[in-house]
C-alpha cells in the first residue's frame, strides 16, 4: 500500500503536544497514511518555534495547553513568520473562545483531540490545500454562535500587545524588532494595526492609553 | 498580644479596692487627727476659759479687798457695798457676773437673778442632780476650783452648759464666784466638727470621683485596644480567609491541570492505541470486536466526565486565554442552558491580570448569573469588562425582579446564601485592593467590581519580559536577525 502513493504529494507535519503519549498514539495511527511524514515532534510553544523555523512543515498539528507559551501564542508568532506552514490546532479545548482566538491567531484550523484519526488525516489534507477545517461539533457550535468578528477584530493579539508595550516604553520599531527578532516590516505592520484596532494616531495616545489600561506601569 | 476582658475585670476591682483601701484609710487618719485637734484645741479653750475666770476673780477680789468687815458683826452697809461692788462687777455683755453665797448656801449676790438674794439655795440641783451651791462652796473651802453645771444663761434665757470659778473670802466667810457659759465653746467644736465632717465628704467624692474616672478611662482604654485589637484580628482573619481561598483554587487548578494534562492525554492515547488497533486489524482484513468498540465508546465517555470534572475544579481557558474570553465562554454556556440572552463587552487588551485576579473576578461573574438562574427571573444579562480612570471595573447587570423581590417569594435560604456568597466575594474583591458594590431594586440587580489599575499595572509587562527570551531563542537561528547575546535555552 505504501509503494503505491510514492508518487504523491507528502504532507511534512510538526506535531506539538506536551504528552508523549498522545505523540506516540497519533504517531502510531497516523503511520498508516502513507502521504503523511511526521518530520518532527515537540512539547511546548516555545521550542515548537525553533523547530518550525528550521523544518519549515507544511502543516503543524498544535495542542494549547502546554508549558512554556501556549499554543495559540506559538501560533501567532509561527504564522507571523512562516506564510507556508499552516497551523492545525489540536486541543482538548471545545469552547468556542479557544477557536476564535486560534483564529486570530492565524491557525487554518481547530480539532478536538478525541477525533478519529481518519479525520485528523483530513484535517492535515484540508488545511495544506488553504482550507479551514473545524471538529464537525464544533463546527456546529460555530454555526450556532457565529463568530463575533469585529469586536474579536478589534482585540489586540498577544503579539501587538507585546509590541505596544514595548513602543510604549521608548523603544523605536528597529530596537522592538531586535527585541522580537522580527524584521522591521512586521513591526510596522503591528504598529499599524494596533493604532487601526485602537483607534488612536500619536504615540503620546498610545502611552496614555497603555497606562491607563494597566498595560504597562507608570 | 491580646488583653483578655478578664484582665481588664481584674484592672477595675484593683481600682475598687485601692479607692476603698485609701478612702478608709485617708479618712480615719483624718478623723484621728481631727478628733485629737478637736481635743486640744477644746482643752485650750477650756484653759483659756479657766485663766479668765481666775483673772476675773482675781479682779473682783481686789476690787473688793478695801472693804473689810469689822468684827464678828458685819456691818449691814459695808455687806451692801460689797453686793452693790459685785452687782456692778459685770464682763461678756449680760452674760458675766459675779455671785456670792455665805456658807450656808444663803445667796448674798446675784446681779441677774436678784430674786435668789436672802434665800438659802443649800440644795439647789441642776438638771442632771448636781447640788451645785454645795459643791460650789466646796470648791471654795478648799482654796478654790472649777466646777460645769447647767444654768440659765441671761443674754438668752437659756439653759446652757456653764463653768464656774468659786474661791472663799475668809473675812465674809462668802463663796465669791463666777462663770462662763460654754456654749459657745460647744458651738465652736461643732463648727469645727461639721468642717472636718464636710472635708471627709469633700475626700470622700474626690476619692469616688477619681476611682470612677479611672475605672472610665481603662474601660475606654480598654475599648479602644480591644476595638484596635479586633480590627486588627478581623484583618488578619480575613487575609487568612483569602489566603485558603487563594489555596484552594490553586489546589482546584492544580487538580484541574492533573486531570487536563495527565490523565486526559492518557486516555487519549489510550484512545488512539484502540484506533491504531482498529487500523491494524482493518489492514490484516480482520472485523473489530465488539468489546474494542465498547471500550472505545465507555473510553470517550470516560474523557467527557474528566474533562468536566476538570473544568468544573479550574476553568482553563482562564490561563490560556485570559479573563474576557473565560467570561465570553461561561456567558456562551449559561445563555445556552438558560435561554437568557448576554451582552458582553470586553476590552481590547488581554492577558493583562495575574491568576488570583482573574479567577476572582471570574467567581464573581460565576457566582452572579448562578443567582440570575436561580432568584432573579430575568430575560436579558449585561456583561461589561472594561478599564477606565485606572480602575478595572466589570458589571454585571440584569433585567429581573432583585433581591428583595426575589426574598418575598422565596424561602429565605437561598437568598442567604446568596449575601454568604456575596459577602465572600466583597471579601476576594477587597483583597485585591477593591471593592464590590450591589445595587438592586425591582427593576433589576447590577454587581460591580472594581480594581485599581495599580494592582496588576506590572504584570503584563513583566510577563513579556519574561516570555521575550524565550520568545526571541528561536530566532537567533534567522540569518536576518541575528542577536549576539541571544540564548538559546532547550527544554
Amino acid at each position: 500500500m505504501q509503494s503505491s502513493v510514492t508518487n504523491e504529494h507528502i504532507t511534512t507535519v510538526l506535531l506539538v503536544d506536551d504528552h508523549p503519549m498522545v505523540q506516540d498514539g497519533l504517531t502510531a495511527c497516523l503511520s498508516y497514511y502513507p502521504d503523511i511524514n511526521i518530520i518532527g515532534t515537540t512539547q511546548d510553544g516555545k521550542s515548537a518555534l525553533t523547530m518550525a523555523l528550521t523544518l519549515k512543515p507544511n502543516v503543524i498539528l498544535m495542542d494549547i495547553s502546554m508549558p512554556d507559551m501556549n499554543g495559540i501564542d506559538a501560533t501567532e508568532v509561527i504564522t507571523e513568520q512562516l506564510t507556508s506552514t499552516k497551523v492545525l490546532i489540536f486541543s482538548m479545548h471545545d469552547s468556542l473562545e479557544f477557536v476564535n482566538s486560534a483564529i486570530q491567531a492565524g491557525a487554518s484550523g481547530y480539532i478536538l483531540k478525541d477525533t478519529g484519526s481518519a479525520e485528523v488525516y483530513a484535517a492535515i489534507k484540508a488545511v495544506e490545500s488553504g482550507k479551514i477545517y473545524f471538529s464537525p461539533s464544533i463546527a456546529a457550535a460555530l454555526a450556532d454562535n457565529p463568530l463575533e468578528e469585529e469586536e474579536e477584530k478589534s482585540k489586540l493579539t498577544m503579539r501587538e500587545q507585546v509590541v505596544l508595550a514595548y513602543i510604549t516604553q521608548g523603544l523605536s520599531n528597529k530596537a522592538v524588532a531586535k527585541k522580537l527578532g522580527i524584521s522591521f516590516r512586521t513591526v510596522e505592520a503591528h504598529r499599524r494595526n494596533i493604532k487601526t484596532k485602537l483607534q488612536i494616531e500619536c504615540l503620546a495616545d498610545l502611552i496614555r492609553y497603555a497606562v491607563n489600561n494597566g498595560l504597562i506601569d507608570s | 498580644m491580646i488583653l483578655p476582658l478578664h484582665l481588664f475585670y481584674i484592672a477595675v476591682v484593683q481600682v475598687i479596692l485601692t479607692s476603698i483601701v485609701i478612702f478608709f484609710f485617708v479618712t480615719s487618719e483624718y478623723r484621728a487627727l481631727s478628733n485629737y485637734n478637736l481635743q486640744t484645741l477644746k482643752t485650750f479653750l477650756m484653759n483659756q476659759k479657766k485663766q479668765e475666770l481666775q483673772n476675773y476673780t482675781s479682779l473682783a477680789r481686789a476690787a473688793i479687798k478695801h472693804i473689810h468687815p469689822v468684827g464678828d458683826n458685819k456691818n449691814e452697809t459695808k455687806q451692801e457695798a460689797v453686793e452693790d461692788l459685785l452687782n456692778q462687777l459685770l464682763y461678756n455683755g449680760d452674760d458675766g457676773y459675779f455671785f456670792a453665797y455665805d456658807d450656808q448656801g444663803v445667796n448674798i449676790a446675784h446681779p441677774k437673778e436678784p430674786s435668789r438674794i436672802g434665800k438659802n439655795l443649800w440644795h439647789l440641783e441642776d438638771a442632771q442632780g448636781i447640788k451645785l451651791i454645795q459643791l460650789l462652796i466646796n470648791n471654795a473651802k478648799i482654796g478654790g476650783g472649777f466646777l460645769q453645771y447647767q444654768w440659765k444663761k441671761p443674754s438668752n434665757q437659756q439653759i446652757s452648759d456653764k463653768m464656774s470659778y468659786s474661791t472663799y473670802l475668809e473675812e465674809w466667810q462668802w463663796m465669791l464666784g463666777t462663770g462662763v457659759y460654754l456654749d459657745d465653746v460647744t458651738q465652736q467644736l461643732a463648727t469645727l466638727q461639721q468642717k472636718i465632717d464636710q472635708h471627709i465628704n469633700k475626700t470622700k467624692q474626690i476619692i469616688l470621683i477619681i476611682s470612677l474616672s479611672s475605672i472610665f478611662v481603662i474601660f475606654l482604654l480598654g475599648l479602644a485596644i480591644n476595638l484596635s485589637h479586633k480590627k486588627k484580628a478581623d484583618k488578619k482573619i480575613n487575609e487568612l480567609g483569602q489566603k485558603i481561598v487563594n489555596l484552594q483554587e490553586d489546589q482546584h487548578r492544580h487538580i484541574s491541570r492533573e486531570l487536563h494534562d495527565g490523565i486526559i492525554q492518557i486516555l487519549v492515547s489510550i484512545q488512539y492505541s484502540i484506533e491504531a488497533t482498529t487500523i491494524l486489524l482493518k489492514h490484516n482484513k480482520q472485523d473489530k470486536p465488539n468489546p474494542l468498540t465498547e471500550a472505545e465508546k465507555n473510553l470517550k465517555i470516560a474523557i467527557q466526565e474528566v474533562r468536566r470534572i476538570s473544568h468544573n475544579l479550574h476553568p482553563r481557558i482562564l490561563d490560556e486565554l485570559g479573563l474576557s474570553a473565560a467570561i465570553a465562554a461561561l456567558a456562551n454556556d449559561f445563555s445556552k442552558q438558560t435561554k437568557i440572552k448576554i451582552s458582553l463587552t470586553k476590552p481590547k487588551l488581554r492577558k493583562l491580570l495575574p491568576d488570583n485576579i482573574n479567577i476572582s473576578l471570574y467567581r464573581v461573574v460565576q457566582e452572579s448569573l448562578i443567582n440570575i438562574e436561580k432568584h432573579a427571573k430575568a430575560t436579558h444579562v449585561t456583561i461589561d469588562l472594561a478599564i477606565k480612570n485606572k480602575w478595572l471595573t466589570l458589571t454585571i447587570t440584569d433585567n429581573g425582579i432583585g433581591f428583595s423581590a426575589s426574598k418575598k417569594n422565596k424561602t429565605s435560604a437561598p437568598t442567604e446564601s446568596f449575601g454568604i456568597g456575596l459577602r465572600n466575594l466583597t471579601e476576594r474583591i477587597e483583597y485585591h485592593c477593591g471593592q464590590l458594590d450591589v445595587c438592586t431594586s425591582n427593576q433589576g440587580t447590577t454587581i460591580k467590581a472594581n480594581i485599581p489599575i495599580h494592582v496588576f499595572a506590572q504584570h503584563f509587562n513583566s510577563n513579556a519580559q519574561k516570555n521575550n527570551i524565550q520568545k526571541s531563542s528561536p530566532l537567533a537561528t534567522d540569518p536576518a536577525n541575528t542577536l549576539p547575546d541571544d540564548t538559546i535555552k532547550r527544554t
